[in-house]
């Protein structure tokens, strides 16, 4: 028989396997397969441990389809980017996954913010309408952005993220968390065009992270879901280069300049100078400490 | 470092004259665009293979058809929808295996999430959810039958004459006890999404009960792989939606190892000596007498070379076993 050791020993409440079956959070995993269940569904058994409605799995479902592919973004980017060394593809969307930082993606951020405010709403004895314009008042004078607004591309406003909230209300999951969303967008509006700004549009981080948190779903497990989803993306988008773009792009012979192109390289760090010879690298490297000119280069 | 000498004399003589600066841009060809046969955006829209994908969203259309769109530029019979959503749920946990191990290792480190579940996505290589490589393999085997006008039960026996049985992706006596797999193909069969694939990976299975000692069956990896396959995925597309797939549930372990706590810090985790099977212990030279017993590694002839690399096997993480590993499986090629 094939050695079959666990690779660790630790404790886990999602999940367990033996040689008959995997069973995810009490449930086998092929019974559930085989009854009908969908992968949305065992998505709220793998993060959530509990069977959802049929109405929130199709919430769910539809989020994440409308969320996979965004063309163009730091994720599709990078998946491309890596895929032209030609590494295996699992470095590619790796890198494409890895791309959800602090700024692209759904981070947790959103997620975080909303359930510190309504925590606050509960404590202070605040209504969801009062304690988002004490949010909003808050992250605008310390000179904070509020998650889940603005997208770089969309200027006009993320195509995803007004249907998202229409869907999230007719689908009658509202609650908590869309009406503070909702309160937040109010008085970010209003407070943008009594300072005589643009109003900041709801992007598809606060509308999508909204509904997943009334799914139930932590600031953590909406992030996962939100970036590993695009990871499918991702790989679409580096096997297109695999199968149809040139490694390396940086090839003369094609009739538009590769990304990778020299002339794509724009220099502007410090001017071209010599090597200094063994001989004078010490006192060379002192006299170049000493003038600290080196500094505004450092990263 | 003081040994070391100024070899600029030894550049080509032109060297010293070639140009500084950066390349002017291309004005001969079409600027650089991101090319793109998947999917753009503008302002207002995000558009896939010509689908707008807010419009998906709204029309009912979810996660599953959008990958059918994604990967085969066309929206799912209901069938095809159901089977892909049903091989979803059976990739998506596999309990404390490689990709859920890593996912918690570098949670560890109390990086973020997303680096963890990334890192998951790495355990898919050659031999654990090969993927790319198992549908390789049926495509080669069976354009080989088209060619030869070899039957399935054919080119099945020849598939597992040639290649050694414990190197046969997709068969393994990992599921003998285990329903899935053969419940993945029923199913398919059942929706009428069922078949060339699926039906060679059985005849594979069936061939190489014959020939093997022990029992042998269709696993895991054979039952998603054929079954992807007969939805129309590429083996590539295979590999990387399985992978993905996976790396929700390692965010799930990365959460869980985050929440049960215990960060290591740099420098914190030990190797009991128990463990050490390298060269064993003995006293850092002075760093005077280096070169009396340093020996540089060049080889001046064959001879010393097959010797050189013949010590060097000897030693575990060189790359030199690794090396030899492949030369003879290329021998055996």
């Amino acid at each position: 028989m094939t050695e079959r050791m666990p690779l660790i020993q630790t404790k886990t409440s999602i999940s367990y396997k033996t040689e008959e079956k995997t069973v995810i959070r009490g449930y086998d995993l092929s019974e559930l397969a085989e009854k009908g269940y969908t992968f949305c569904d065992v998505l709220f058994i793998l993060f959530q441990g509990r069977i959802p409605t049929e109405v929130e799995s199709r919430a769910l479902s539809l989020e994440m389809g409308a969320f996979l592919e965004h063309s163009m973004s730091p994720s599709a980017a990078a998946a491309i980017a890596v895929a032209t060394g030609r590494p295996d593809l699992p470095a590619a969307i790796a890198a494409g996954i890895s791309t959800f930082g602090a700024v692209h993606g759904p981070g947790a951020n959103h997620g975080l913010m909303l359930n510190t405010y309504l925590k606050r709403a509960l404590e202070e004895g605040k209504s969801i309408d009062e304690i988002a314009k004490i949010l909003v008042d808050e992250y605008l004078s310390s000179g904070r952005r509020i998650p889940g607004f603005g997208q770089p591309q969309h200027i006009d406003g993320d195509p995803r993220a007004e249907p998202l909230h229409i869907l999230h209300e007719a689908l009658g999951l509202a609650g908590v968390y869309y009406e503070l969303q909702r309160a937040i967008e109010k008085y970010f509006k209003e407070k943008r065009e009594k300072e005589g700004k643009k109003p900041v549009p709801v992007n598809v981080v606060g509308s999508g992270n909204t509904l997943l948190s009334d799914l139930g779903f932590s600031p953590l497990a909406a992030w996962c879901l939100g970036s590993i989803c695009r990871g499918y993306s991702c790989a679409a988008h580096a096997i297109h280069h695999y199968k149809k773009g040139h490694a390396w792009a940086a090839s003369r012979r094609e009739p538009m300049v590769q990304m990778l192109d020299l002339s794509m390289i724009k220099y502007v760090g410090p001017a071209d100078r010599e090597v200094p010879s063994p001989e004078e690298r010490q006192e060379y490297a002192k006299k170049q400490k000493e003038e600290g000119e080196y500094k505004k280069w450092v990263l | 470092m003081g040994s070391v000498k100024d070899l600029r004399h030894l550049l080509p003589p032109e060297y010293k004259n070639r140009e500084y600066g950066t390349v002017p841009p291309d004005t001969t060809r079409e600027p650089f665009r991101w090319v793109s046969e998947i999917s753009y955006k503008n302002v207002h829209r995000i558009v896939a293979r010509g689908y707008d994908t807010t419009e998906l969203m709204m029309a009912g259309y979810g996660l599953v058809d959008v990958l059918f769109v994604v990967f085969q530029s066309r929206i799912p019979t209901i069938e095809e929808a159901k089977m892909l959503d049903y091989i979803l749920i059976m990739a998506l946990e596999d309990g404390l295996s490689s990709p859920a191990v890593i996912s918690r290792i570098v949670a560890k480190s109390n990086a973020i999430l997303t680096q963890a579940a990334a890192a998951s996505v790495l355990a898919f290589g050659h031999t654990y959810g090969a993927f790319q490589d198992f549908g390789n393999m049926l495509n080669n085997y069976l354009s080989r039958a088209e060619k030869e006008g070899k039957t399935l039960e054919e080119i099945a026996e020849i598939l597992v004459k040639e290649i050694p049985l414990d190197k046969i992706l997709g068969v393994s006596d990992l599921c003998l006890k285990d329903p899935a797999p053969k419940r993945i193909l029923r199913r398919a069969e059942d929706l009428g999404v069922a078949g060339k694939y699926i039906k060679f990976i059985k005849e594979i299975a069936k061939a190489a009960q014959k020939v093997g000692e022990k029992p042998i069956d269709v696993d895991m990896l054979g039952a998603i792989g054929a079954t992807m396959m007969d939805l129309g995925f590429s083996p590539e597309a295979t590999w990387g939606i399985i992978a993905v797939t996976r790396a929700f549930a390692a965010g799930a372990h990365y959460i869980e190892e985050v929440e049960r706590g215990g960060f290591l810090k740099y420098g914190q985790t030990l190797t009991p000596k128990e463990l050490y099977d390298g060269p064993s212990e003995k006293p850092v030279p002075p760093i005077e007498e280096r070169n009396n017993i340093a020996k540089p590694a060049v080889c001046r002839t064959l001879e010393e070379w097959k010797k050189a690399i013949t010590e060097r096997q000897k030693l575990y993480g060189s790359g030199w076993k690794a090396l030899a590993s492949q030369l003879e499986e290329n021998e055996e090629k």
